[in-house]
């Protein structure tokens, strides 16, 4: 060795020019780093990188092949490595150097690596989607409808109660629980309705449940365990007591009919599998949210259908017109317009028309009686959640 | 290059690593996940290569697409799993207690074995992909050994309140590092567990008083004897970067490979001040974004509906003659006379965004310093052995790190 000017010692005499630099290599094979002298454009082959080694040998690296690293932390040195010997890997300190050779080096060199043959991604992708597909919608409803018919009456409502104080606090923008509204008279009013309806308690393990939340929304639903949510929106936007008697009707056919279980523990069962799919990318938890309803936001038409005919026959035999639900029903299409776009998917059940003609059907031989309330009652009811001027001005101001 | 001592320098910067990750975690957002391994791989090969042992950076050859369909076979395996049993689970506890704690706890218990062979697994996989001096590092197989033997010190150290910490965290370093290997040698952790109780005694401290406190005030109903939390709790901070620091410098001082010994000099007050100051700008910088963000999306807004959905939202705001008891969308979002997807777009715009600048803010100021001193305070001695290191065959693993991924553990980075 005759010191770092000439690293490659007693056959300097074989490299007719200085080299233009030195770098580190590493040829794949070891830990072992050695110098290299390299030359662009060497005599005999000026489309290559001569890397003359320590000792003696010398690699010519096809411009052409030559990659570079990429995302590389340090901006001024330079990793290279050739693709006709990929475990290779030369490093350019010298900034000067760096640039010079950096500027053969092909654009495109080494992104993301090898893709595997497109046949095997698309495999593995339509694997996974029909496996998690098979399971959201086949496996997890075909047990869930099977489990939900096993499960306890206590076990219900306890999955009610813990469900709906989720959905208080996601329904509310301000971060505190969704009030519930119970003023006396108004909660006496519900009662009475709930009376005059009189659902047959051999059809429920458990007394009905209802409460109003203090909310906007034009809607109402059911939890597991007999418990019925109605929204103040609904109450305000109904005309008649009978209106509000036949939404109430339709989801006490929900609760004897289980769909709430049913789809709560199909939610169990699917929204840790979506969280699967998409990973917690950026607090994945608003997709996840988001694609949950839209899977689960709804019963089916058949179990829409159904609560309608129980509720239907639970109106008759109360002496209510089953009219009285069709006319909510426009209610809701005229509040949300022609079932459209985002919001209709969220908010408006499936094929209005048919229902409201199914539930004018089903009032055609009817002699109704008193409505579900009196007016006195049906007052209170409208201000279950205080519903003096005042109130609702300051609640309007409040927001 | 007879070099008997190999110091490390640090290359990265906080500039290009902000803008790298801000960017890179937009696309992740706007493919709905699926960049997400592209993303990993493209940070993995900047924090890798600005470590350079020696001069010589860290370099990162993992494949996005390998990860991606590593992702999609744990996917498959998984989804049965977590959907069935956690149905099941859900069913028996609300059944059999009425509560759905239970289902809860059972299902964390259930999964923990997976999790941990999964972050063996991820570990694996990424010491398969790193490389130094052009040798691969390796991890032999050994996953399921680990699983079991870190959910028995997991659980005693739960028993015991903490207090096995160190044991459990020398067993399990010395189980990964004597497992693995750089090219065809292996390493070794020497020293004992004892050393370890050492770097825990401000964070047993700072904890345990915190807790005593906590315990008497409840017990006597006495809020006002909180006050000391406000001694204590500052402490356990202190008693996290002093462990955080302490455990890698003693760990780390014990490794040895093929005759060749690490050092650290990695400093606790160091660490406090990067988690300080670190996590203060984070915060700063995800302000300073979202105030930019309320600008642009207002000028965008205000460029596409013109001056009139202006004046009609204040309209609407003022006047109130669409607002009242109106439909979804007309609530407190800003902006609430404009249409109700602009408000939706709006909401799920700045959720996100909020997310990629904590996250990206997060890269630059508190994962970086702490790597930057990590590194810069490392050495190798006796360092000239290393060169006898031969290279090691490439470990093929199909499913790259797709169990950690998809159960998000251990991966991160």
């Amino acid at each position: 060795m005759s010191g770092s000017a000439t690293p490659w010692g007693g056959t300097a005499a074989k490299a007719p020019r200085q080299p233009d630099g030195f770098a580190d290599f590493a040829d794949g094979t070891g830990a072992a780093l050695k110098r290299v002298g390299l030359r662009l454009y060497p005599a005999m082959a000026p489309d290559r990188l001569l890397l003359t080694l320590p000792d003696g040998r010398e690699l010519a690296w096809p411009l052409e092949d030559l990659r570079r690293l990429p995302d590389q932390a340090h901006e001024d040195s330079l990793v290279l490595t050739s693709a006709a010997d990929p475990l290779a890997r030369l490093y350019l300190n010298d900034p000067r150097l760096a640039g010079r050779i950096g500027a053969h080096v092909p654009a495109d060199s080494l992104w993301s690596g090898p893709r595997p043959p497109l046949a095997r991604i698309l495999k593995w992708g339509l694997g996974a989607v029909a496996s998690v597909a098979l399971i959201i919608f086949l496996l997890v409803p075909v047990m869930a409808d099977q489990l939900a018919r096993f499960l306890p009456a206590e076990g219900e409502r306890a999955l009610g109660d813990a469900t709906f104080e989720q959905i208080r606090r996601v329904l509310d923008d301000t971060g505190t629980p969704l009030a519930i509204c119970e003023l006396p008279a108004g909660v006496a009013a519900v009662d009475a309705m709930v009376a005059r309806l009189n659902p047959r308690f051999d059809d429920l393990p458990y007394p009905v449940r209802v409460s109003v939340l203090d909310h906007d929304l034009l809607n109402a639903f059911t939890l597991p365990g007999g418990r019925i949510i109605l929204f103040r929106g609904l109450i305000d936007a109904a005309e008649s007591p009978d209106e509000v008697a036949g939404v109430l009707a339709h989801e006490i056919g929900h609760a004897v009919n289980r769909d709430p279980t049913r789809d709560a523990l199909r939610s169990a069962g699917s929204i840790g599998v979506l969280g699967l799919l998409f990973g917690d990318f950026a607090g994945g938890t608003a997709v996840l949210f988001l694609a949950n309803s839209l899977i689960n936001a709804r019963y089916s038409q058949q179990a829409e259908a159904a609560a309608d005919a129980y509720a239907h026959d639970l109106m008759r035999a109360a002496g209510l017109s089953p009219a009285a639900l069709g006319t909510m029903f426009v209610r809701l299409r005229e509040q949300y317009g022609e079932a459209s776009g985002l919001v209709a998917h969220f908010a408006a059940h499936p094929a209005l028309s048919q229902r409201i003609e199914a539930s004018l059907a089903a009032a055609r031989d009817i002699a109704p009686g008193p409505p579900a309330l009196n007016a006195d009652q049906w007052q209170d009811m409208r201000g279950i959640c205080g519903g003096s001027l005042a109130a609702r001005l300051g609640r309007i101001l409040g927001k | 290059m007879a070099l008997g001592e190999l110091s490390t320098s640090y290359a990265g910067r906080k500039g290009p690593l902000f803008w790298m990750a801000l960017r890179t975690g937009a696309l992740t957002v706007a493919s709905a996940g699926l960049y997400r391994f592209w993303m990993k791989t493209r940070l993995r090969r900047y924090f890798w290569s600005a470590v350079r042992p020696g001069g010589v950076p860290l370099e990162y050859v993992g494949n996005p697409w390998e990860k991606l369909l590593g992702f999609l076979f744990a996917v498959v395996l998984m989804a049965f799993y977590i959907g069935v049993v956690n149905l099941i689970l859900m069913f028996l506890s609300f059944s059999l207690f009425q509560t759905n704690t239970y289902a809860y706890v059972l299902s964390f218990i259930g999964v923990l074995p997976l999790l941990f062979f999964a972050r063996y697994r991820a570990r694996r996989y990424i010491l398969a992909r790193t490389r130094w001096r052009g040798v691969r590092f390796g991890l032999e197989p050994g996953a399921w050994g680990y699983a079991w033997r870190a959910a028995a010190h997991w659980l005693a150290t739960l028993l015991t309140l903490g207090i096995y910490w160190p044991r459990k965290a020398f067993f399990l370093e010395k189980y990964l590092t004597d497992r693995t290997h750089f090219g065809d040698t292996p390493l070794h952790q020497g020293g004992r567990w004892t050393m370890l109780i050492g770097a825990m005694k401000h964070l047993y401290f700072g904890v345990g008083l915190s807790g005593v406190v906590v315990a008497v005030a409840v017990v006597a109903d006495q809020p006002r004897w909180l006050w000391p939390l406000a001694v204590t709790l500052p402490w356990a901070l202190w008693g996290l970067a002093y462990w955080r620091a302490e455990a890698f410098r003693r760990l780390t001082s014990a490794k040895e490979i093929a005759g060749a010994h690490l050092t650290s000099q990695a400093r606790p007050r160091a660490v406090l001040g990067i988690y300080v100051g670190g996590y203060l700008l984070t915060v700063l910088v995800v302000a300073a974004g979202m105030t930019a963000f309320l600008f642009v999306f207002g000028f965008v807004v205000g460029g596409i509906f013109g001056a009139e959905g202006v004046f009609q939202a204040l309209g609407s705001e003022l006047g109130g003659e669409n607002g009242g008891a109106g439909g979804p969308g007309t609530g407190s979002v800003p902006g609430a006379g404009l249409p109700f997807w602009i408000a939706t777009l709006y909401g799920i715009v700045a959720y996100f965004s909020s997310f990629l600048f904590w996250s990206a803010a997060k890269h630059a100021y508190v994962t970086l310093p702490l790597a930057r001193h990590f590194a810069e305070t490392l050495e190798i001695r006796d360092a000239q052995s290393l060169t006898r290191v031969r290279q090691r065959g490439r470990d093929e693993f199909a499913e790259a790190e797709g169990f950690a991924d998809a159960l998000d553990v251990g991966a991160a980075l």
